[in-house]
């Protein structure tokens, strides 16, 4: 095992007090990030990236590695405590994480995040020395018609899991696909809906989108009720998952793993992608789907899994070919680039203090934020002893703050405020907003995928049941068929054993 | 009220002294650079460079800003219309300048900002796969005239400066090759090397460690002349295409009506940090050739760049729209 000694010579470098210090400091600001609602991984790596000028390559990707590690493990705490997405890929936590909380299982919800989080890391940084390079080589083989292939199917697969009816749903998904066309269209070079507003030309704010309509949306439906349905502070002896809780966790953090890893090498959106088709799952195969929506255990385990599963994933087209496949990857090649240091199929024998280095402070951050977190559980869960009459103004404000930090654009607060109002229409009118949502991120990609793949076929229409695009779609579509399969036969056994 | 009045008379005189003295004691407070691109990127990352490279010369503060958005033009908007006082500047990329003015309508022209200097710029590369039928760049011109419309080629967006340059080639030769455009140059570089499009169009630090395992065959460089980076790759001088040179590059701007005494303090103490042999290597690293012009140059350049990517635009059917 080769391999293996290189992963040592990695924890050699990753262990030097200095690097120990970097990774610790990028996990404690992570952190921060991705607790506060508009602040996520990238703004949270772009603004700490001018410190790395400074240090060495592995020094400067280990603390911006822990950053982003760091906010995909903060996200979750705003989702469960308040229904605040703290970043994209939390948005389905919300869905049930907030649901526990209101039943007095907040603290239980957290602590399964975290735990589910490291594991799920933990398992697709092993994912990501064992068949990373292998991996790489299948992504490339996953070209413009193949995505389009795989979100529309991905949008399939969540709009059927949805808790709202069949034409809401739809409504929803109608509705998000035509927010997702505002801005300028890349092939065209046409400004589309943006009103003469240069801002707009990037279309509308996701993350001023989401928290209105998941978060401001829920402190205004709070305002409607005399005694509004807040989260409980549980008592110090409430705060760990019961035995049951941790039953029914435990094979969806396994598979929520499986699904982050596979899903990180899906370009651009794969953490909120990856969420989203793990809840599905977890609910199409559980035996108490109508829990679903209101505190489900799997709904909350299963998708903060596959977000950090999906981190490992995502260094595979960084480490391997040198192309960043999202954002964050993106900031992390700009910090080696600048010194000098080139990721790609040279990058194991060039830098190997780099590369080894990288994945042994991944292994490492977990550690450290898993033993960061859980502490944090009870300080988190405390602030609902706050009364509502304080927390929520404080909260629209945290909110304003965040957002408005992103860009300091005023158009995103315009947003943010005409999302949540929206939202809480919509919400009353009992429609599920997390379709909207995903249709949003997903439609502007799956338009342009369609049109790029038309292009490069000259027309020619057959090129989305041709070649890779073909194979990735019969291989999903055997996948969604034997859950189907799966949760019939589920369903005979449990009235089967209903029968006396 | 008379109180008020004497109040407000003191403030109006103290307001006046740093307008007069604006000029001799120039920068008597930190200057901000505004850069109308996202953190972390390429011209986010030589602004806080030539920023802390120039603190020392002109022994002030320099405080980046980034205000992206539109592709630039947010922030090249608000770098127009801030006060002419010297302490607003702009570190800009020639796109919002010269390319974006094609498709969008914005509210500055080259009238409306005073160009100070440039540091440099990166060269765009077109690459094929390695069995592709030509070996040199002129063999790759000859190769894509003689099949019009049969190739394609990805790029950074349609209507940008990476697609502009390649269609100011291709229109010039007379070839058509399909564009592709992508998010990115990492993008393309994806969709590239899993065989979707015939041809790489990009910056060079994606394609380059692929060209060196020998998965890409980079032929024809949009600058000039040709980068040691990539040594059998043709410069435009090579096929006789020299002055249709269109790349990246990188400069800075202020609002319009600065005052010319500043702008040559500006000129001067940054032409000076961008041409140290440490800032040479800086951009190096990152894929980028090191050429300081003065603010006459720079004008000039962005002048004729922002005419001749005008011609291109019409000739492929770009158009700016009322909006």
């Amino acid at each position: 095992m080769d391999s293996l000694g290189y992963l040592m010579d990695g924890f050699a470098v990753a262990f030097t007090a200095r690097n120990l210090l970097l990774c610790f400091v990028g996990c404690l600001w992570g952190t921060a990030v991705g607790v506060l609602p508009g602040l996520g991984p990238l703004a949270g790596m772009a603004l700490l990236l001018p410190l790395t000028f400074k240090l060495d390559p592995a020094g400067a990707v280990i603390m911006l590695a822990g950053i982003f590690n760091g906010a995909m493990y903060g996200g979750s705490t705003t989702s469960i405590l308040m229904r605040i997405p703290g970043e994209a890929a939390s948005v389905v936590t919300c869905i049930d994480g907030y649901e526990m909380a209101k039943r007095g299982r907040a603290g239980a919800a957290l602590t399964l995040s975290a735990v589910g989080s490291f594991v799920g890391g933990t398992i697709s940084i092993v994912g990501l020395m064992a068949v990373g390079p292998l991996l790489a080589d299948a992504m490339l083989s996953v070209g413009p018609a193949a995505e389009f292939v795989l979100m529309l199917t991905a949008l399939l697969v969540v709009s059927v899991v949805s808790s709202s009816p069949p034409v809401k749903t739809l409504a929803m998904i109608v509705l998000g696909l035509a927010l997702g066309t505002v801005g300028m269209d890349q092939l065209t070079a046409w400004p589309r809906f943006t009103f003469g507003s240069l801002d707009l030309t990037d279309g509308l704010n996701f993350v001023a989108l989401s928290i209105g309509l998941f978060g401001v949306s829920e402190i205004l439906l709070n305002l409607d009720e005399a005694t509004p349905a807040v989260p409980k502070a549980p008592r110090l002896r409430e705060m760990l998952p019961t035995a049951q809780e941790i039953r029914e966790a435990a094979p969806a953090v396994l598979r929520g793993s499986g699904v982050g890893f596979l899903f990180g090498l899906v370009p651009g959106v794969s953490h909120i992608i990856s969420t989203f088709v793990s809840y599905a799952i977890e609910k199409k195969i559980s035996k108490t789907p109508e829990k679903f929506g209101h505190g489900a255990v799997a709904g909350v385990a299963g998708p903060e899994t596959a977000n950090n599963a999906t981190t490992g994933a995502s260094m595979i087209p960084l480490l391997v070919l040198g192309i960043p496949a999202i954002p964050a990857t993106a900031i992390l090649l700009s910090a080696l680039l600048i010194h000098g240091v080139q990721p790609g199929p040279l990058l194991m024998s060039e830098h190997p203090q780099v590369f080894w280095g990288l994945i042994a402070s991944l292994y490492l951050g977990n550690a450290i934020l898993v033993i960061l977190n859980l502490p944090l559980v009870s300080i988190f869960v405390s602030l609902l002893r706050t009364p509502m009459g304080v927390l929520a103004p404080l909260v629209l404000v945290v909110c304003l703050i965040g957002v408005y930090s992103l860009k300091a654009s005023p158009l995103d607060l315009a947003i943010l405020v005409a999302a949540g109002v929206g939202g809480y229409l919509l919400r009353k009118f009992s429609y599920d907003v997390a379709p909207l949502l995903l249709a949003f991120v997903l439609g502007d990609r799956m338009e342009l995928s369609f049109r790029r793949a038309l292009t490069i076929s000259d027309g020619d229409w057959w090129v989305f049941v041709q070649g890779p695009a073909a194979r990735v779609f019969l291989v999903v579509l055997a996948l969604i068929g034997g859950l189907q399969l799966a949760a019939m036969l589920l369903g005979w056994r449990r009235t089967g054993a209903a029968a006396p | 009220m008379l109180k008020g009045i004497l109040g407000a008379l003191a403030l109006a005189s103290t307001a006046l002294v740093p307008l007069t003295a604006v000029a001799q004691d120039y920068p008597s407070r930190p200057v901000t650079l505004i850069v109308p691109a996202p953190p972390g990127g390429g011209t986010d990352v030589f602004a806080r460079q030539i920023a802390e490279a120039v603190e020392p010369i002109l022994k002030q503060k320099v405080i980046v800003d980034n205000r992206a958005g539109g592709g630039g033009t947010v922030g090249t908007t608000m770098i127009s219309a801030a006060k002419p006082d010297g302490y607003t500047l702009g570190f800009v990329w020639n796109s919002p300048l010269t390319t974006s003015p094609h498709s969008l309508t914005v509210a500055y022209t080259p009238d409306s900002y005073a160009s100070v200097m440039s540091i440099g710029y990166s060269s765009y590369v077109l690459c094929t796969a390695p069995d592709f039928p030509a070996a040199t760049g002129k063999e790759l011109i000859d190769a894509v005239k003689a099949a019009p419309g049969k190739y394609t080629y990805g790029n950074d967006g349609l209507g940008g400066t990476m697609q502009l340059a390649a269609e100011r080639i291709f229109t010039k030769v007379g070839a058509k090759v399909r564009p592709v455009p992508f998010g990115g140059a990492g993008e393309t570089a994806r969709n590239f090397l899993g065989g979707h499009v015939t041809f790489y169009g990009g910056s060079l630090p994606p394609i380059l460690p692929h060209a060196a395992a020998g998965k890409a065959k980079c032929l024809l460089l949009t600058s000039a002349a040709r980068n040691p980076a990539l040594p059998q790759a043709a410069g435009l001088d090579d096929i006789g295409l020299g002055s249709e040179e269109t790349v990246l590059w990188w400069g800075l701007i202020a609002p319009a009506r600065t005052p010319p005494e500043v702008l040559a303090k500006l000129e001067k103490a940054f032409m000076e940090a961008a041409s140290t042999p440490a800032f040479k290597a800086t951009m190096e690293k990152q894929g980028a050739t090191q050429r300081v012009l003065g603010a006459k140059d720079t004008g000039a350049l962005i002048r004729k760049e922002l005419a001749a990517l005008g011609e291109v635009a019409k000739a492929i059917g770009i158009e700016r729209k009322a909006q």
